[in-house]
């Protein structure tokens, strides 16, 4: 047989170059984020699913029961001013992820650092006595003596008030509550069968129709990204300017986009063909059972208990 | 056998000016096996697409059942429900075909546009899931399924619309050998229980298992040949003009041997 592969191709690893002595990385650290990112939106997505298909007592219940008793218990958590309450409903919803099965610790350190930012550092200064006046319980500036300034007055002493601490820990506590019980429906609801729960609200099946391809093409678009990201690594070595890989990177946006709108196209055939005339009609799975009104009813229960407290 | 496709003239192009195919004329027999053979770019999903009225021609006429169908026809709801139910079409692409939250979504979903009783729509959903041995994956959202689940998804979510003609483009394109080997047989079997399979290939050794009747589409998007498989494996110049075939090299042991890609007629072993 006649041989035509190129001369280089004969050539063996060993003989072809030395490589010279590795100084730097090569320049891919935000590649690394993005495709880090969005490796974490795939894994996510995978434990969401996977979490939400275990057949524990509280994936079991109806997601129409999970979608009311989420709306009910916003609710409770929003007009119980109470601290005790607050407490209370905090132990109650980690009893409920205790009976799901959960990575527990691992759901909670999400949740705690949501918290710590949005319901706690950021409503912080709040507890200083210059916003909510009360008995200063901890000092942070003496001064030697009070300042009015315009419709301003600053005590002589700034500081943390009881008062101030009490809002602030009320306020963390609602926000712990109202992210740890959402998140608790999240993770043991298949996605697919919570957003049909919103149904019961009367959001037409079309637009619930669009957030299911939204959030499949998510999953199917991070995958293109990290796809593209490996094919990119696997023929990158060395030294690359960041220009270079900008251009690189731009270039592929485009074409995801560009495919974006072909897939968009091609779905609607899709669904054309298998008789879209213009609104779209989805089964709901409303199979109450027993289990269902149990669920139902204590969750009511509670929520009234804890108003009651 | 009664004619159930008929496409007469038919031109069409890209933005009118990217020819896509030429002068194409076709008939398909009720109950037939019919398949569209020609390279990558030649037209054939286009011609499928056109088939199923997702696009309609430049000029020409595509008759199904006796009706010309245009877009204006398929305007009226009724004549657009019925088409869609006695044709489906399982795209290629099945991230595309697949576009509901769930497996068991996605089989409800064509009855539920056409109107059928949810009850009836679910018996069949189920019975097709038995059927296709995929009631493992009845929850399952559709981004999570491997390439085989998928396809045996898309067909299921057809079938519970019980077309009489069934749309295949590249049956078994990224498929394990297993998983074709089932869509080859199940191809075979629905198409014995009468329902008329049109298909898109450039697999010829598809065309031998399934044995349809063959159109070759060539570059130039033109049709330069129908007729059975015999008379087109057997056509060598036909089969070199449109690319088909190509002289390659293969080896028995440590044999080497160079012949025409096309174990049917070439090289029988």
């Amino acid at each position: 047989m006649e041989n035509k592969i190129p001369s280089y191709l004969l050539k063996t690893a060993n003989s072809q170059y030395e490589f010279a002595e590795v100084r730097r990385r090569s320049r891919l650290s935000f590649l690394d984020k993005t495709i880090l990112n969005s490796a974490n939106v795939i894994k996510s997505i995978y434990i969401q699913a996977e979490n939400a298909s275990k057949r524990n007592i509280v994936q079991r219940i109806n997601p129409h029961v999970k979608f009311i008793s989420l709306i009910y218990m916003a609710i409770i958590v929003s007009i119980v001013s109470d601290l005790t309450s607050q407490i209370t409903l905090t132990a109650l919803i980690f009893a409920f992820y205790i009976l799901a099965r959960l990575n527990v610790f691992q759901v909670y350190r999400k949740i705690f650092i949501l918290t710590f930012v949005f319901g706690f550092l950021v409503v912080l200064p709040a507890s200083l006595n210059v916003i909510t006046p009360g008995k200063v319980i901890f000092s942070l500036i003496i001064f030697d003596r009070p300042y009015h300034f315009w419709v301003y007055n600053i005590p002589q002493n700034i500081g943390f008030t009881q008062n101030g601490f009490q809002v602030v820990t009320l306020l963390f506590l609602r926000v712990l509550n109202s992210v740890s019980f959402a998140l608790l429906i999240v993770f043991t609801t298949p996605f697919p069968s919570f957003i049909k729960s919103f149904k019961i609200i009367g959001v037409p099946d079309t637009f619930l129709m669009i957030i299911s391809l939204a959030y499949k093409y998510i999953f199917i678009l991070s995958r293109t990204i990290e796809d593209t990201y490996f094919a990119l690594k696997s023929r990158l070595s060395g030294n690359i300017k960041n220009s270079n890989i900008r251009k690189l990177i731009s270039g592929r946006i485009f074409f995801i986009f560009k495919r974006s709108v072909i897939t968009y196209e091609n779905t609607y055939y899709a669904m054309v063909s298998r008789g879209y005339q213009g609104k779209i009609r989805l089964h709901s799975q409303s199979h109450f059972t027993i289990s269902d009104f149990i669920a139902l009813v204590i969750i009511v229960v509670s929520g009234i208990v804890i108003v009651l407290i | 056998m009664e004619e159930i496709i008929s496409l007469r003239n038919i031109e069409y192009s890209y933005y009118g000016k990217i020819p896509a195919l030429k002068n194409i004329n076709l008939s398909v027999k009720k109950g037939e096996m019919f398949s569209i053979i020609g390279l990558n770019g030649s037209g054939k999903s286009t011609l499928l697409h056109i088939i199923n009225a997702l696009i309609f021609p430049d000029s020409g006429n595509v008759m199904f059942d006796g009706n010309i169908i245009t877009e204006k026809s398929l305007r009226d709801k009724n004549s657009g429900m019925q088409f869609r139910q006695r044709m489906s079409y399982i795209f290629q692409n099945l991230d595309i075909q697949l576009f509901c939250p769930t497996v068991f979504d996605e089989l409800l979903f064509g009855p539920l546009q056409l109107n059928i009783p949810l009850v009836e729509a679910k018996e069949r959903a189920e019975q097709t899931l038995s059927y296709l041995s995929i009631g493992y994956l009845k929850e399952r959202p559709v981004y999570m399924l491997s390439g085989g689940e998928k396809k045996r998804v898309a067909i299921a979510s057809v079938l519970t619309m019980n077309p009489e003609v069934l749309l295949v483009d590249e049956p078994l394109s990224s498929l394990d050998p297993k998983t074709q080997t089932f869509f080859i047989e199940l191809l075979l079997e629905l198409n014995d229980a009468g329902k008329t399979i049109i298909f898109t290939t450039h697999q010829l050794d598809l065309i031998e298992h399934l044995q349809p009747r063959v159109a070759v589409l060539s570059d130039d998007h033109t049709i330069r040949k129908t007729g059975s498989v015999s008379e087109i494996l057997e056509d060598k110049e036909l089969l070199i003009s449109v690319n088909l075939i190509h002289e390659h090299i293969h080896k028995h042991g440590n044999e080497e041997h160079k012949h025409y890609h096309s174990h049917y007629v070439f090289h029988k072993h």
